[in-house]
């Protein structure tokens, strides 16, 4: 099985708004993918959907051939653009959390992480703020040896240097075998490190190819093609 | 997974309750030895009465807390952020009602025993041992009649009684904080609002039921062994068909209309 993700004719309503709609996708394994589209164009209702937070009104979709459920969420790892770690743990806690819930969780990595971005294990994440919480739930979730990583803004909320050191991260953590999803409207910053973009526009995926064919058969980059694609 | 989920629902809640255990045990211990003194003159009768109040306090912050915590352990960790952490872990989302509800039902019945207990140490003199004893023959009397041969019985359905009537509650606040937020905004109202709605309802099912039971059952009624003999059984079992359907309309929701921010 070399598809990581498969979405068959996948729509999702919400009360009087169609999220997404009809969307048929595959990702392969081994590859960084950017889920690229404006606000509200339906990226985290397509990550939600993965990590089965939300359920589809109609169509599938499959995790290594698995519909969302205990399985699949053993092997997604999910950054959700929330702050979602509870403010009363210290961050050594967060990290006994996440050992004891997820067996391909390596502490001595987060470990590792933590200290190279001069982080204190034994802060409360009430004392910290946003931008180091976040970089704290990033070396969470890639302190996984997952198959599928689901990365929403994973980059929104810190400085340029910690950009830099987590993008690195996670073209270093990421194996032949997994995929990582990153959602994100900060294009140049990430399009180095892409192998293959989607788009989404109004819940309806436009474009799935691969980073070189953009540069080569268009001759742009990703951001330039973006800014064309979603012009407003 | 329980055992984990159970594990961190426990650290979650201790934190707060157990303090507030120590406390209590501090205040019991120091009103136990002051109010059998007889030695504050003057000023120092003050002494006493501070104590005293920081006792009552101290209950009161224990039964307050020990509601609160209920109510916001499963409403903060499941449905705001901290639900975005929770429902990716792999478990089956049956298993957070299982950890939030066990771990409730258990403080519940510390802070109940440790309030209880604290009351009895620090009033415990033997007339007031005696009084409470007159007190509990007297209620037992009305209860089982003459015959004191159905006293356990009736203690167990009691306390059958007294242990679902929790798990409904809970139970059905849980399904109430569940309703609540499938709202787009206004989740806590919306909470409060199917709490209210739901038990107006049972309520108004619940009085027709016992009007049309008493007047099938006329006769039966005016006899005291009808309270064991169908009351209490009819209590029980509509309380555990109740928790069940709150149990499983909680757990679908979780399942099918997760409505997180």
């Amino acid at each position: 099985m070399n598809t990581i993700l498969e979405c068959k004719s996948l729509t999702k309503n919400f009360s009087n708004l169609t999220a997404l709609s009809n969307v048929n996708l595959a990702l392969e394994r081994g590859r960084i993918i950017g889920l690229l589209g404006p606000n509200g164009s339906g990226k985290t209702t397509l990550i939600k959907l993965i990590n089965g937070l939300l359920v589809p009104n109609s169509g599938e979709i499959l995790i290594d051939g698995k519909q969302p459920g205990t399985e699949t969420k053993k092997i997604v790892s999910y950054l959700p653009e929330k702050t979602y770690l509870p403010e009363w743990m210290r961050v050594s806690q967060a990290i006994e959390f996440f050992s004891d819930f997820y067996e391909d969780f390596d502490q001595k990595k987060a470990y590792e992480m933590l200290e190279r971005l001069h982080l204190d294990s034994k802060k409360r994440l009430k004392t910290l703020s946003k931008g180091t919480k976040e970089k704290i739930q990033l070396i969470l979730v890639m302190s996984r040896k997952a198959d599928l990583y689901c990365l929403d803004e994973p980059i929104g909320g810190v400085d340029p240097a910690a950009r830099d050191y987590i993008l690195n991260t996670i073209i270093s953590n990421y194996n032949e075998n997994a995929t990582v999803i990153i959602s994100t409207h900060l294009i140049a910053d990430i399009e180095n490190i892409l192998d293959e973009v989607v788009f989404i526009k109004d819940g309806l995926l436009t474009l799935h190819t691969s980073v070189d064919d953009i540069r080569t058969k268009e001759g742009k980059s990703v951001d330039t093609l973006f800014r064309e694609v979603f012009r407003c | 997974m329980l055992n984990k989920l159970l594990k961190h629902e426990l650290k979650a809640t201790a934190r707060l309750l157990i303090p507030l255990y120590l406390i209590l045990l501090f205040f019991t211990i120091m009103d136990r030895i002051v109010l059998h003194l007889d030695i504050f003159k003057g000023v120092l009768s003050l002494i006493p009465g501070l104590i005293t109040i920081g006792y009552v306090l101290s209950i009161v912050a224990i039964v307050v807390v020990t509601a609160i915590l209920m109510i916001m352990r499963f409403y903060k960790n499941l449905f705001t952020d901290e639900g975005y952490l929770m429902f990716t872990l792999p478990v089956k989302s049956y298993h957070h009602i299982n950890s939030k509800l066990i771990v409730a039902i258990l403080w519940t019945v510390v802070s109940i025993i440790a309030v209880i207990g604290s009351i009895f140490i620090v009033a415990a003199t033997p007339e007031n041992l005696k009084a409470f004893n007159e007190g509990l023959k007297m209620f037992w009397a009305e209860l089982s009649g003459p015959s004191e041969d159905h006293r356990l019985t009736i203690f167990i359905e009691l306390i059958l009684m007294l242990f679902l009537s929790l798990i409904n509650n809970i139970l059905l606040i849980y399904l109430s904080i569940a309703i609540g937020q499938l709202l787009n905004g206004h989740k806590i109202i919306g909470a409060f609002a199917s709490y209210i709605g739901i038990t107006t309802v049972l309520q108004i099912l619940a009085t027709l039921l016992i009007f049309a039971a008493s007047l099938i059952f006329k006769d039966i009624v005016e006899d005291v062994t009808f309270i064991r003999t169908t009351v209490f059984p009819v209590t029980i079992l509509s309380l555990i068909i109740l928790s069940v359907i709150y149990y499983f309309i909680t757990d679908l929701i979780f399942k099918r209309k997760l409505n997180l921010e």
